[in-house]
């Protein structure tokens, strides 16, 4: 009996496998909803803004104001099946709505607070007036449990900006109060582009078994999120082969930055929250670190189809739920410590003696509320990967894909076992040694 | 709380003293069997215990029966009653007491006996003619004899009082012996526990030393768990010199030696109870079955009629009279007379003082423990209750609550969010919590044996004292390994 055999049994005999049941009673509902075909919403035949996992803020149209409503209040978020908590959010949800209008509009946006403490919203990265900013404080006085305050202003500066508390925001922002908030410019700049999506990455700090993000964490945040949502649960960001893609990325992550890799193409960074990049300040990236408290967007054509990883490059990032307080047991032989502790704790099974890949394949059973630190169903078997990960799906018709198939590659084009003649032929000695 | 009365002195079983009294007159031999029979007589309605009391047996001698009877019972794995039954079979200090109950007999058949008439004979030869001249007289002491009942009845209540006092310690034997038995119990089981608190040890050393061996630990951490077994090892040596300890002592209580120490235990101190506890009126039944008081009582009651007798005979003229006979010229000339000792000078007066202040004495101290009774009874008795509700909670609360740690453990364990050397630690906190269970059981049935004890009639040697006979130095608790790297 190896390894994994003797923990399926032990998890077996040990009972539940709630995460990975979870994962797969549900992973059908973690397809992203069918792609649509891209909505106008600004002059110019400008996009709306696609936000994964997340939604839009409907406006009403009150004598040429767009009015809106915030309700800042306790949620249920669910980051990936198996990983529940009580948020904050708005609306509902975290992040909230994303907020989506057009430069010159006039917006009037209420927000009703059903926090159990006073709460204000401020604007990040608009300019407007200064009894608007939402400091509180400074620019207003709190909002009280239960009251509903009112935001006016017009949007002069088109962009891509966030929202968020500025009062106890260590403790709101934390559980999950934030949102984007995007003001397409009246006429449009530049190339016209065919998908316009939204991605607010953030951290949290949820040790397994607890039910609420930890707000006082400085550091060990273990769950990485784009838009409130850990991979596996991440919807995939599905677009056609040639189309021209913006990607907006916020970070209200209390204390990282990201740098969002992307595989399989470059792009350009266009904006940041301050505004937009001009052309000649642009060059070719294929990350994109995006910091603390700031918004970055990046513009690029996909002209290679596949399913490409799109991630937070910080190793940790990519990890569920990730603990540290374990020691090493690489280069261990396991057999030695598992007679001994075996004895004593007979569900015990060394892990790690040979690297940390494949354990969420193992199906440990693991505390009430927590999710393996890593894995995702992939066409090659689990992919070793969590956290602020998702794929970007290059597709020749994305109308057509639901984000649940994965892509055919033509026959040749993945990498696989070498041929030992083809081996031979090109002079590789796989048993050579080094030192 | 009853007083004391002279008319509860009198004891039912005079009846067979005098008789005893009888036969012994005649002729002598130890009158076991019979001090024997009235010292189960006192026990029965006092024993508690489910060992039956005929088990303390009559023979004055060790005989093959008894030694057959104890090699049976020693071949099993005993129980606290077989041991008790073995104790009360063989113990010698015991017979050691039976014997001794057995002076206060004698002295009792002898106070008894009416005194001897003398007879005296006299020869003379006045010398001359005169033949040889015959005196014959007897003489009987008739204040002895009107003093017979006085005396005997002092040596009655002296021997009930060592009556009550050998029935004490039939039943402080029994009691011993149960609490030794207790202690091996306990001992073995902590011996248990602690053999598998160094297995934790080691298996932390072990594991330490792979991931040393590798360069993933620290030596310093590596130390650290090399420290840990060897004081887990220290534990379980001094646990099993405890286990050595406790049935040398118990040993002792059941007299065996050589190959009868080879006796076996397999049985688990039993779950707590606090039944007993629970009933009302035991102040009152400690008090009544006494047998600290009724030894007391007897003393008090013997004083009392030393004092009566000393007052009699310090006003009793010594009377004693005769007759006599003399044989002169072929006659016999006969006569009698009488004499009487008048009191002058020694009225017995030093003789009452002494018997009435050890009558005081003892009634004051009747009293004082009469009191102590109480107050034990009452700490005994919380002592079962908190006892009983401690080990509950620690089997239905403690326990569980560190097994749920330990299962959970294994979850973060699993879920990587805590290390081998957590496991273990959380492992020992359950193999820590099972010694509490095992202390505090313990104690329990220690306060459980004393409150029977109490009821039964004994108060003299309780032992209430904690008892903590968990090894103190578990190696649980040094440091340990760190789990961060």
């Amino acid at each position: 009996m190896d390894r994994r055999e003797f923990m399926q049994l032990g998890a077996l005999a040990g009972g539940t496998l709630l995460a990975g049941q979870a994962l797969a009673q549900t992973s059908s509902n973690l397809a992203p909803v069918r792609a649509e075909k891209p909505r106008i919403v600004a002059p110019g035949g400008q996009v709306a803004v696609v936000t994964p996992n997340g939604s839009t803020l409907p406006w009403k149209n009150v004598r040429g104001v767009k009015v809106g409503h915030l309700v800042a209040m306790p949620v249920k978020h669910t980051f990936a099946p198996g990983l529940e908590v009580e948020a904050w959010g708005y609306n509902g949800s975290t992040p909230g709505p994303t907020i989506e209008a057009v430069e010159g509009d006039r917006i009037r946006i209420y927000v009703t607070n059903r926090l159990p403490e006073p709460t204000t919203v401020h604007w990040h990265g608009l300019i407007l007036p200064n009894g608007m900013d939402g400091v509180s404080g400074l620019n207003q006085r709190p909002i009280a449990p239960g009251e509903t305050f009112a935001y006016e202003f017009t949007l002069n500066r088109a962009g891509t900006y966030m929202y968020h508390p500025h009062y106890d925001e260590m403790t709101q922002m934390a559980l999950g109060m934030m949102g984007m908030l995007i003001v397409h410019p009246k006429r449009p700049r530049g190339p016209r582009v065919d998908r316009d999506f939204a991605l607010m990455t953030h951290e949290w700090k949820v040790l397994p078994g607890m039910r609420r993000p930890d707000p006082n964490a400085m550091s060990d945040f273990n769950v990485l999120t784009f838009n409130s949502k850990a991979f596996p649960a991440t919807a995939p960001l599905i677009i056609g082969r040639g189309e021209r893609v913006r990607i907006r990325f916020g970070n209200l992550s209390a204390m990282d930055h990201h740098p969002i890799h992307l595989h399989g193409l470059y792009f350009e960074m266009t904006g940041t929250d301050g505004g937009f990049v001009p052309e000649s300040a642009r060059y070719p990236e294929t990350s994109v670190l995006v910091p603390v408290g700031s918004t970055r967007v990046i513009e690029f054509v996909a002209d290679e189809p596949g399913d490409w990883a799109m991630h937070c490059h910080m190793t940790h990032h990519v990890m569920n739920q990730m603990g540290h307080e374990a020691p090493v047991t690489v280069g261990a032989n396991a057999r030695t410590i598992d007679q001994h502790v075996q004895a004593l704790v007979p569900q015990y099974m060394t892990m790690g003696q040979a690297g940390m890949g494949g354990m969420e394949e193992m199906g440990m059973p693991v505390p009430t509320n927590s999710i393996p630190m890593m894995g995702g169903k992939g066409p090659f078997g689990s992919i070793d990967m969590g956290g602020m990960f998702t794929v970007l799906k290059v597709r020749e018709n994305p109308e057509a894909e639901d984000g649940s198939g994965w892509f055919a590659h033509p026959k040749g084009t993945v990498a696989d076992k070498a041929d030992p003649a083809k081996l031979a032929a090109d002079g590789i000695d796989p048993d050579v040694h080094f030192g | 709380m009853k007083t004391w009365s002279s008319s509860r002195w009198k004891k039912p079983a005079q009846g067979a003293l005098l008789a005893t009294t009888l036969v012994l007159g005649g002729c002598v031999s130890v009158p076991y069997a019979d001090d024997v029979r009235d010292v189960r007589s006192t026990l029965g309605p006092r024993w508690t215990p489910e060992v039956p009391v005929p088990a303390l047996t009559g023979e004055a001698q060790r005989g093959e029966d008894i030694d057959a009877a104890v090699k049976q019972l020693l071949a099993q794995p005993l129980t606290a009653d077989s041991a008790v039954r073995i104790a009360l079979l063989n113990n010698r200090d015991l017979r050691a007491a039976m014997h001794e109950l057995g002076i206060a007999t004698g002295n009792l058949v002898q106070a008894s006996l009416p005194p001897i008439p003398e007879l005296e004979l006299e020869l003379s030869k006045p010398g001359g003619e005169h033949e040889l001249q015959l005196g014959v007289g007897v003489e009987y002491s008739l204040s002895d004899l009107l003093l017979l009942p006085q005396r005997r009845g002092v040596a009655l209540a002296e021997r009930a009082s060592e009556r009550a006092r050998t029935a004490g310690e039939v039943l402080s034997l029994a009691y011993r012996t149960r609490l030794a038995f207790y202690d091996v119990q306990a001992r073995r089981q902590q011996l248990e526990l602690r053999n598998l608190a160094l297995r934790n040890a080691q298996a932390r050393y072990a594991t330490a030393a792979e991931l040393e061996k590798v360069g993933n630990l620290r030596a310093l951490d590596l130390a650290t768990e090399r420290s840990a077994v060897e004081s887990a090892r220290l534990a379980v040596a001094e646990s099993e010199n405890g286990v050595q300890d406790a049935r040398e002592a118990l040993n002792v209580l059941l007299g065996v030696f050589g190959a009868g120490t080879q006796w076996t235990v397999d049985s688990l101190l039993g779950d707590p109870s606090d039944a007993l506890s629970k009933q009302d009126g035991l102040e009152a039944r400690a008090i009544e079955s006494s047998l600290d008081l009724s030894t007391l009582r007897g003393r008090m009651e013997a004083a009392e009629l030393r004092r009566k007798l000393a007052a009699t005979e310090g006003f009793l003229p010594d009377v004693s009279g005769g007759v006599s006979g003399e044989r002169e010229d072929d006659r016999w000339q006969m006569g009698a007379h009488i004499k009487v000792g008048v009191p002058l000078f020694d009225r017995k007066r030093g003789e009452r003082i002494s018997a009435l202040s050890s009558r005081e004495s003892l009634k004051a101290r009747y009293e004082a423990t009469a009191t102590a009774i109480r107050a034990s009874l009452r700490q005994t008795r919380f002592r079962v209750e908190s006892t009983a509700s401690r080990a509950k909670h620690v089997r239905d609360v403690l326990l569980p609550a560190t097994r749920k740690a330990l299962e959970e453990t294994v979850l973060q364990y699993n879920a990587m969010q805590l290390g081998v050397f957590d496991l273990l630690r959380a492992q020992d906190n359950v193999t820590n919590a099972a010694s509490t269970y095992v202390d505090t059981l313990l104690e329990h049935h220690r306060a459980r044996a004393a409150l029977e004890q109490l009821l039964a009639g004994r108060h003299e040697g309780l032992e209430l004292a904690p008892t903590r006979i968990s090894a103190a130095a578990s190696g649980s608790g040094s440091a340990p390994a760190s789990d961060a790297h």
